[in-house]
């Protein structure tokens, strides 16, 4: 597979390719020359039909004395990554960007340049993008020089917002504290009477500093950081913690634990479904259906409890599997809490999808579209409402993916229903996967306790949350620790399609389309 | 319409009867507690406590854990070589005090923020704000950096479970119309003037209360360059919520201890 892909590249870029590694199983890395990185994405991108999924760089001055930049690329139709790696000289501080032609690389290119204080050449718009004006210039959190308990001065830089001008164009600030209770961004709109021209989001105002904090510490207390990156993907995001370090750790999981994976996976992504549905009724008025789906979400926390004890599934996964036999002697309980669960579902749905005045107001509202859901990198349900057919769970599926069946919903139009006709059809799907992964169940141990690894590996995890893909690349250190753990949750990607989707859209259906996306701030923040 | 009306009266009531009646908390995971008689001070816990809560002073031997700091992940009772950390079912943890909920002694950073109209920190309040607040209560919800697990179950005691609008409890959109800021997250750097402005917003006499293990003490994000290690040092706190996240009863507790309701 690896040499096909390989040779072709080395045929095009005979001379630019220094080095390559494979390694564990579905992940190709290529040392590539930096002066050449945008043909080569370009190429990727465009030609071979690869998404770029990821993009960080690394300060490997302690292993080789330069920098390093990394553009994880994804074969969806394969279930491959290809990565390719520049190495930058400390002395120049910069790298070609690639933006103009893979667009899903802007976001990443301004978060490098506030990080690490590498100068993407040639990005049309390299504003900050992780500080706010509070931050002083010159100072760069992830390199390894920097301590990460030093707390920089509070300055006053200049951010500017983008400006439309012109009669009757009048500027509405949001944020960022809202007032729902969700959580703090702020939100610029420009609008000419009700329509929105022009939205932009300043995120990044719950920056914890994962990343950093993370560097240096052991695997172990890594993952429950990882549960805490963001509430309500607690389970997704510490599954692709705990797939990379088991990809280190050359090991398989034993398939009960894959099993109970699959249980806790779907009741998450059922849970979050249900809130988001209860939410979208929310802002429509329509407080019955609310109620309805608040309530069934209950259940659901319910049901969480029942298995762990914990209402957000934290505490579940281990290096190695899942903590204990969670599910064993608690099936029936199990299957009669989620009967109850899908009856309820179906005939809430019967009710909300016969109710012209809600159906009115969510079709053709907020609608994302698909050349723009693809240039972004859009996955989970906001992209399948728009007509991309990718999910992690089939394309990267494990053991115990692959023996379930399951369909992915199809939807196309990217609007508000299409999204919450997905989330339906989704919750649908989670109840039977759990169900049949109740039955499909083998006896047998469920925890393979990992204790050391490797130093200077590295590998992805990734898995499909409840807001869409999820990849963690971990690279270990010295004594078990961690050298560098680059987060991307689904949010990251998505945050940019809200601004394009509430285009044209009224003021007030902009609560409607953010929830209908319900992106998490934590997770985008990190 | 006649399917609405069958769900309306299939469901009349799922409201808990929490806090007047107790909760079956047999399934709840809730503070860890180190049994002193087994203990033998070897200092596994400490060592791996990922938020760092767990205190060995070894001239006195005494072993304690900061409940402010406890994210509840129940890894001190998985490592434990002798078994005498065991997790209770005890949630209702709200403290007014932070040293109550401390083994080692608090060391508060006083950090400089770049605004003028920041209100320095003081803790007089009215004596009569129970009185005032006694019956009915507006909230303002405030998200100064959390992961959203507590903004989540902030959000469940709307739901009809927890139904708090039964208690004269309301959540309110802007911090004008609050009496109490409930707060969640470790303060972040950007996070920390729009918290200081909405507390000056809310007109005196207000309630702040902090809620989970990053807003009362910044939990395991503690110490990084973008957190502060608890609101208290933008604001001052009346009751401290433990959890990581606390849960619905858990945070309603605190807020009813915050009124001396309970």
């Amino acid at each position: 597979m690896f040499t096909e892909i390989y040779g072709n590249l080395m045929k095009i870029f005979p001379a630019d390719i220094y080095d390559q590694k494979c390694c564990n199983e579905n992940e190709l890395y290529l040392h590539a020359n930096p002066a050449k990185i945008l043909d080569f994405c370009t190429h990727i991108n465009t030609e071979m039909g690869y998404s770029l999924v990821s993009m960080f760089a690394n300060d490997e001055t302690s292993l080789c004395e330069k920098y390093a930049v990394y553009y994880v690329f994804s074969d969806r139709e394969k279930g491959l990554f290809l990565t390719l790696i520049t190495l930058i000289d400390p002395l120049k501080m910069e790298f070609v960007s690639i933006c103009e032609k893979v667009h899903a690389a802007a976001l990443y290119e301004r978060e490098i340049k506030d990080l690490f204080g590498l100068d993407p050449i040639g990005h049309p718009n390299a504003k900050r993008l992780v500080f706010h004006s509070n931050w002083p210039d010159g100072e760069f959190p992830l390199r390894k020089s920097y301590d990460v308990k030093h707390k920089p001065d509070f300055a006053k830089e200049n951010i500017s917002f983008n400006k439309v001008t012109g009669e009757g164009v009048f500027e509405i600030p949001v944020g960022p504290v809202h007032a729902g209770t969700i959580e703090p961004g702020h939100f610029r709109f420009s609008v000419a009477g009700e329509p929105i021209i022009n939205l932009e989001a300043q995120l990044y105002f719950v920056h914890k500093g994962i990343e950093k904090m993370c560097e240096g510490e052991s695997i172990e207390r890594c993952l429950f950081v990882s549960e805490r990156i963001s509430g309500d993907e607690t389970f997704a995001n510490s599954y692709a913690y705990c797939q990379a370090i088991e990809k280190i750790a050359k090991m398989k999981i034993p398939p009960r634990a894959e099993y109970t994976r699959v249980i806790f996976a779907e009741l998450e992504r059922l849970t979050s479904h249900l809130g988001d549905l209860g939410g979208i009724c929310l802002d429509t008025a329509y407080g019955f259906a609310a109620f309805q789906f608040r309530m069934m979400k209950g259940w659901a926390y319910g049901v969480a409890d029942e298995l762990c004890g914990m209402r957000f599934l934290r505490g579940v996964n281990k290096l190695g599997g899942v903590k204990l036999d969670f599910v064993a002697g608690k099936e029936s309980k199990l299957i009669d809490q989620l009967n109850r669960i899908r009856t309820e579902l179906e005939d809430t749905v019967k009710i909300i999808k016969a109710n012209s005045l809600f159906i009115d107001r969510v079709e053709n509202t907020g609608i994302l579209q698909m050349s723009i859901a693809v240039d972004l990198n859009v996955t989970g349900p906001a992209g399948r409402a728009s007509g991309i057919r990718y999910d992690v769970r089939k394309a990267f599926a494990n053991d115990a993916y692959k023996q379930l069946t399951f369909t992915v919903p199809e939807h196309n139009n990217g609007d508000v229903n299409c999204r919450m006709n997905v989330k339906i059809e989704e919750c649908f799907a989670s109840i039977d996967l759990i169900l049949k992964s109740l039955e499909m169940m083998p006896d047998g141990k469920v925890l393979e306790p990992i204790h050391s690894v490797e130093p200077f590996a590295y590998g992805l995890g990734i898995m499909e949350s409840p807001r869409g893909e999820n990849i963690h690349w971990v690279m270990t250190g010295e004594n078990n620790t961690i050298f560098r753990y680059k987060i991307r949750t689904p949010s990251f990607c998505t945050w940019p399609a809200v601004c394009h989707a509430v285009k044209g859209n009224i003021v007030p259906d902009f609560p409607l389309i953010n929830k209908s996306f319900n992106l998490s701030y934590a997770g985008n923040d990190l | 319409m006649f399917n609405v009306i069958r769900k309306i009266v299939k469901y009349p009531r799922l409201a808990q009867d929490y806090p007047r009646k107790p909760l079956d908390s047999s399934l709840f995971i809730g503070r860890p507690e180190i049994d002193l008689g087994k203990c033998t001070g070897c200092g596994e816990c400490v060592n791996r406590c990922p938020s760092r809560a767990i205190v060995l002073d070894k001239k006195e031997n005494g072993i304690g854990i900061n409940y402010d700091e406890c994210i509840f992940c129940t890894l001190c009772e998985e490592i434990c070589p002798v078994g005498a950390v065991k997790m209770t079912n005890k949630f209702e943890l709200a403290e007014k005090d932070r040293k109550l909920l401390r083994k080692s002694p608090i060391i508060i950073e006083e950090r400089n923020i770049s605004d003028k109209s920041y209100e320095v920190i003081c803790s007089e309040l009215s004596l009569n704000i129970k009185k005032t607040f006694g019956r009915s209560l507006q909230i303002r919800e405030v998200d100064s950096g959390s992961c959203n697990a507590c903004d989540s179950e902030i959000n469940a005691l709307n739901n009809p479970f927890n139904d708090i609008e039964r208690l004269g409890i309301k959540f309110v959109a802007s911090p004008r119309h609050a009496d109490m800021l409930l707060v969640t997250g470790a303060a972040t750097r950007n996070m920390q003037l729009a918290l200081a402005k909405t507390y000056n917003a809310t007109p005196d006499p207000k309630l702040v209360v902090a809620v989970g293990a990053c807003a009362c003490s910044g939990g395991i994000f503690r110490d990084t360059y973008a957190t502060s290690n608890g609101i208290d040092s933008i604001v001052p706190v009346d009751v401290y919520i433990p959890g990581c996240p606390p849960r619905p009863q858990a945070i309603l507790y605190g807020i009813l201890k915050a009124l001396d309701r309970v």
